[in-house]
């Protein structure tokens, strides 16, 4: 998943991007001002916008109702240092998902984080299943039938952003916009050594839910019709 | 605390002016009645008494004796009368009058008109000496006998009559009086509806609701308009103040809050996950600097609260040039490392009313102002002048100057340019506060020009003081 903060306030970024990258595995690009932060959601895709209110030039109220103008369907949350009842309304229903009054518990802003983006993708339960494979987005764990898979940090994210889309075809295009941020440098072979390396490991537990390659388009996270 | 009422004063003021008047006026009215009448009165008692007088016969008796002879008097019943001989002889009286009206008839010994008073009034007389001619012949001219004639008449309806012939009067100044009286009550409450108006809309005005728009009927009434535009005008200025005051606590909490936010955030992410003694080492310093900005901002927000609280000392002096030298000796390093030159230029001597800590502040938020917002190889120029009697100090730098826009904010709190660079330079928006608040204590004045690409320039204008 890759998530894009708008802080002005650097350390606060910083520490709020550090604990999003370990705690949940995101990609995260930071932005320092509002316009900054309006032209990355252009050019880019995200999972989750992470947004201060007070930024410098336009303001966070400007940049969620430029992001919804554009039909771009990316939850929201804010940040803010103010909370009175007529801004926060008005940021609602200016198409925001939810906000946190600073000082805020960066555990609550994780949860928060989550809950925004299985939201965004239509999904409730923060444990999905695919067949017998079940993914924790919690615990960030990966089981089949109970039993452990191990998986590397970049394989559990290539999963979990497959298994939000089961069956759909994924590019690999797709899948380097969502698990890497903007100072990785994108070579589309990374992706097809991790989508490898995942394939073993599913089928050492004897699965038939496989990742099927479908040729010049991209992946697709199968499992028997029945049991989906 | 008692109140007046401007109305009830005006009505009362003006229903007693009128009954003065209409007392005034019955008096004189029935004054000038009575006058007349009374000389009217006289002229009737004289003519009763001359027909009295008329009715004095001869008494055909051997002592020549006269009479009066009431059968040939046609005068009113009631009145009294007595005719005496020149030796006090009575030789007739009223035949139906009390004895007591006769007894103070007789009293009276001198003539012409006088009044007295009995158990049933007033009464007013007249009291002559006629001669009578009886026997009148055409040569001898007949015998003369002189009488006194005593005659008195109730001088009772006298009053009544000359109020009667005045009630109109009377009536009519009444009448006037509660015209007068229901028109003023009416008048005034219809006139003075617009100031109730003005008080109802006034009494809503509130932190909430600052709504002030006086009725067009205050502003038709020449005496409510100014009232009610001076009114809208301080309605006007509390908002703004108070708005201004809201947004400056707004502001203040934002900063106090982001700062908790980072130090909260930099602990949480510190115990998040299990961490070698390097990391911890990095996030102890990092506390640190966050702990130190804070720091910052508290002294800061604290200093400007005490500038703007603390009354002023005009006793103290400080020499400006102490100031600036110690602040340059401490900035001198951080000068080095962003390759500016800082030169301190001191024409004159240069005293001025503040204290030296204050004084200090001032340098010093100067002209960290202009290091930070200068190029390497660039020059920030700390000049100290003396002119008409006031300290002027000049910081110079070649900085990248301040936008257009912003200059006229940049003493406002909290205010940035730049914010995001600002903030992350340490400064909160408050040093600019700070040095205006320092400098408006000590009277003076501060000025700031600047040019995109060619830098800025802050000029501090102080009362010299006496060195």
């Amino acid at each position: 998943m890759r998530v894009l903060l708008v802080e002005d306030e650097v350390r606060l970024a910083s520490n709020v991007a550090a604990a999003l990258r370990e705690r949940c595995g995101f990609a995260v690009d930071c932005a320092e001002n509002g316009a900054d932060g309006a032209a990355l959601m252009e050019l880019n895709r995200y999972d989750l916008l992470l947004l201060d209110l007070m930024l410098p030039g336009m303001d966070g109220l400007s940049v969620v109702r430029h992001v919804r103008r554009r039909k771009d369907m990316t939850p929201i949350l804010i940040l803010t240092a103010r909370d009175e009842p007529a801004q926060v309304i008005e940021l609602l229903n200016a198409g925001a998902d939810d906000y946190l009054t600073k000082p805020f518990d960066l555990g609550e802003l994780l949860a928060r984080a989550k809950a925004l983006i299985r939201r965004g993708k239509g999904v409730s339960h923060p444990v999905l299943t695919v067949g017998p494979i079940s993914l924790n987005t919690v615990e960030q764990t990966v089981r089949c039938d109970g039993q452990l898979i191990d998986l590397s940090p970049t394989e559990y994210r290539l999963f979990e952003y497959l298994i939000f889309r089961p069956r759909a075809i994924v590019s690999a295009r797709e899948l380097l916009e969502h698990l890497y941020d903007y100072n990785w440098q994108h070579h589309s072979n990374v992706i097809e050594a991790h989508i490898s390396n995942l394939r073993k490991k599913l089928r050492a537990v004897g699965e038939e839910t496989s990742i099927a390659t479908i040729r010049g388009r991209g992946y697709r996270l199968e499992a028997p019709e029945r049991q989906l | 605390m008692r109140t007046t009422s401007l109305s009830r004063q005006l009505v009362v003021g003006v229903l007693l002016a009128e009954l003065l008047c209409a007392a005034m006026f019955s008096f004189t009215a029935i004054a000038h009645e009575m006058h007349g009448r009374r000389r009217a009165f006289d002229v009737m008692l004289r003519g009763r008494a001359d027909s009295l007088l008329g009715a004095v016969q001869d008494a055909e008796d051997p002592e020549d004796n006269v009479f009066v002879d009431p059968t040939e008097l046609a005068v009113p019943q009631e009145d009294a009368y007595e005719v005496l001989s020149p030796t006090g002889r009575t030789l007739g009286q009223s035949p139906n009058s009390p004895a007591d009206l006769l007894a103070a008839l007789g009293a009276h010994r001198t003539g012409g008109y006088f009044n007295f008073k009995t158990n049933k009034g007033w009464y007013r007389a007249v009291r002559f000496e006629g001669v009578r001619v009886i026997d009148r012949n055409e040569d001898q001219g007949g015998l003369r006998r002189p009488v006194i004639v005593i005659y008195a008449a109730s001088t009772r309806d006298l009053w009544h009559e000359a109020v009667e012939a005045v009630r109109f009067y009377v009536l009519a100044s009444v009448l006037l009086l509660a015209v007068t009286a229901a028109g003023l009550v009416w008048f005034l409450r219809r006139r003075l509806s617009p100031l109730q108006q003005l008080a109802a809309i006034a009494g809503r005005v509130s932190a909430q609701s600052w709504e002030f728009v006086p009725p067009n009927d205050v502003l038709r009434t020449a005496e409510l308009a100014p009232i009610a535009l001076s009114i809208q005008q301080l309605v006007l200025g509390l908002q703004q103040a108070f708005e201004r005051q809201r947004q400056l606590t707004g502001d203040a909490a934002h900063e106090l809050k982001t700062s908790i936010a980072v130090l909260k955030s930099s602990l949480q992410l510190l115990s998040m996950n299990p961490r070698t003694t390097e990391q911890y080492e990095a996030g102890l310093e990092g506390l640190l600097l966050d702990t130190e900005r804070m720091e910052e901002l508290a002294n800061r927000m604290l200093a400007l609260a005490r500038l703007e609280e603390a009354p002023v000392n005009r006793t103290e002096a400080t020499d400006l040039q102490a100031a600036l030298n110690a602040v340059v000796a401490r900035l001198r390093p951080l000068s080095e490392l962003r390759q500016v030159a800082l030169e301190v230029r001191i024409e004159s001597a240069s005293k001025a009313h503040m204290q030296a800590e204050d004084a200090e502040l001032l340098c010093s938020n100067l002209i960290m102002n202009a290091l930070q917002h200068s190029t390497p190889a660039g020059r920030v120029s700390a000049i100290v002048q003396s002119c008409n009697g006031a300290v002027e100090l000049h910081i110079v730098d070649q900085g990248n100057g301040i936008p257009e826009a912003s200059l006229p904010h940049v003493f406002e709190r909290f205010y940035r340019a730049d914010r995001s660079r600002s903030r992350n330079s340490g400064g909160a928006g408050l040093g600019l506060s700070i040095c205006k608040a320092i400098v408006e204590r000590a009277n003076g004045t501060i000025q700031i020009q600047s040019e995109a690409g060619t830098g800025t320039e802050v000029t501090v204008r102080l009362p010299a003081a006496p060195s």
